[in-house]
């Protein structure tokens, strides 16, 4: 009586396992110019890592960051997604002036963003004034 | 023996089951954070933020306000074609990038000229005709720039699955020449089978 009630239901768990695996489970072939025309400023930055979870799976490879022609400061980070698996995440950049004072001019702007398993990605921001002098980067987990 | 079975089920799931029919007091969130109300029929009001930070963001990258004879640039607000199956308002676009083009110090936005001759500000309009009268000078400037725009949507389902892409697309006009000196576009694609909190 037993084998009648969970045959059914081990077979329906193998399959839902087998299809969340083949669902998710993409990776990223990429290939790009090895002898590099840019160069890349990059940035000393420092972390606090709060969600261990996300950060074994989004880790931030580097930032850089430059001025525009209008002289703002325009700043770009690099992530890679460590995991095999599509990840969902938000990020939100924030800026301060030169006295460290906040100088978000609108609400901030929380962007959901997604990478494929294994994928490097490029997310950047342009500072709102051209008073702005730093920045932080915040991620979370979807 | 079916009991022994299934009553244990039975009894998990009655907590999640009641977690899912109790609602939320009603309470405060931060506009425009991954708290928010997300719809796949509707314009969001964190889509109109993301959408205006990253334009703006790249208007100012762009230095096309940088390039007038007097700076800061003068800026007029030009007609923006909502092409959605909803009925909004443009300014919830229009303002947080006017508000941000201000802050940068790249251009000032004229609230005495509008489409069809109509002032945002008819006292400012009238007191700055009496102005011009009274001293019988031409003080008005006409705008350097003109931004006009559109916002479409583009539904789609599949099954039970719904998605609608959202483009908001700008153009910033030199008044001069009438050619486009800067044209942005963002587009925000939502998924999904019910609407939900959060990205």
């Amino acid at each position: 009586m037993k084998t009648r009630i969970f045959l059914p239901l081990v077979a329906a768990g193998f399959t839902a396992g087998l299809l969340a695996v083949s669902g998710c489970k993409t990776t990223v072939n990429s290939v790009e110019n090895a002898q590099k025309e840019g160069q890349r400023q990059m940035v000393s930055d420092s972390r606090v890592i709060t969600d261990g979870s996300l950060a074994k799976k989004v880790s931030i490879v580097g930032v850089n960051q430059s001025m525009t022609p209008g002289g703002f400061l325009k700043v770009q980070v690099e992530l890679l997604n460590k995991t095999r698996s599509y990840q969902a995440f938000n990020y939100r950049f924030e800026w301060f002036d030169a006295n460290g004072m906040q100088m978000d001019s609108l609400s901030p702007a929380v962007i959901p963003s997604t990478i494929e398993g294994k994928e490097s990605k490029f997310i950047s921001a342009v500072a709102p004034t051209a008073a702005c002098k730093d920045f932080r980067l915040k991620l979370v987990e979807n | 023996m079916k009991k022994t079975v299934l009553l244990p089920i039975i009894a998990a799931a009655i907590p999640f089951l009641a977690a899912g029919c109790a609602g939320t007091n009603a309470h405060y969130v931060q506009t425009g954070d991954q708290h928010n109300v997300v719809t796949i029929g509707a314009i969001n009001i964190q889509d109109y933020i993301q959408a205006a930070n990253e334009m703006t963001g790249k208007l100012l990258a762009s230095g096309a306000l940088d390039r007038v004879a007097n700076p800061p640039a003068v800026l007029a607000i030009s007609r923006i074609v909502n092409n959605t199956a909803q009925q909004i308002d443009t300014d919830l676009l229009t303002k947080k990038i006017r508000v941000a083009v201000l802050d940068s110090g790249k251009a000032l936005t004229t609230t005495t000229m509008g489409l069809g001759g109509t002032a945002e500000d008819p006292m400012a309009k009238g007191l700055q005709q009496e102005n011009e009268f009274k001293n019988d000078v031409k003080a008005t400037r006409t705008p350097d720039f003109t931004l006009s725009g559109k916002i479409i949507q583009l539904a789609v389902k599949a099954g039970n699955t719904s998605q609608s892409t959202y483009s908001f697309q700008l153009s910033l006009t030199d008044a001069k020449s009438g050619l486009a000196v800067w044209e942005g576009e963002k587009e925000i694609t939502k998924q999904g089978t019910r609407s939900s909190v959060g990205f």
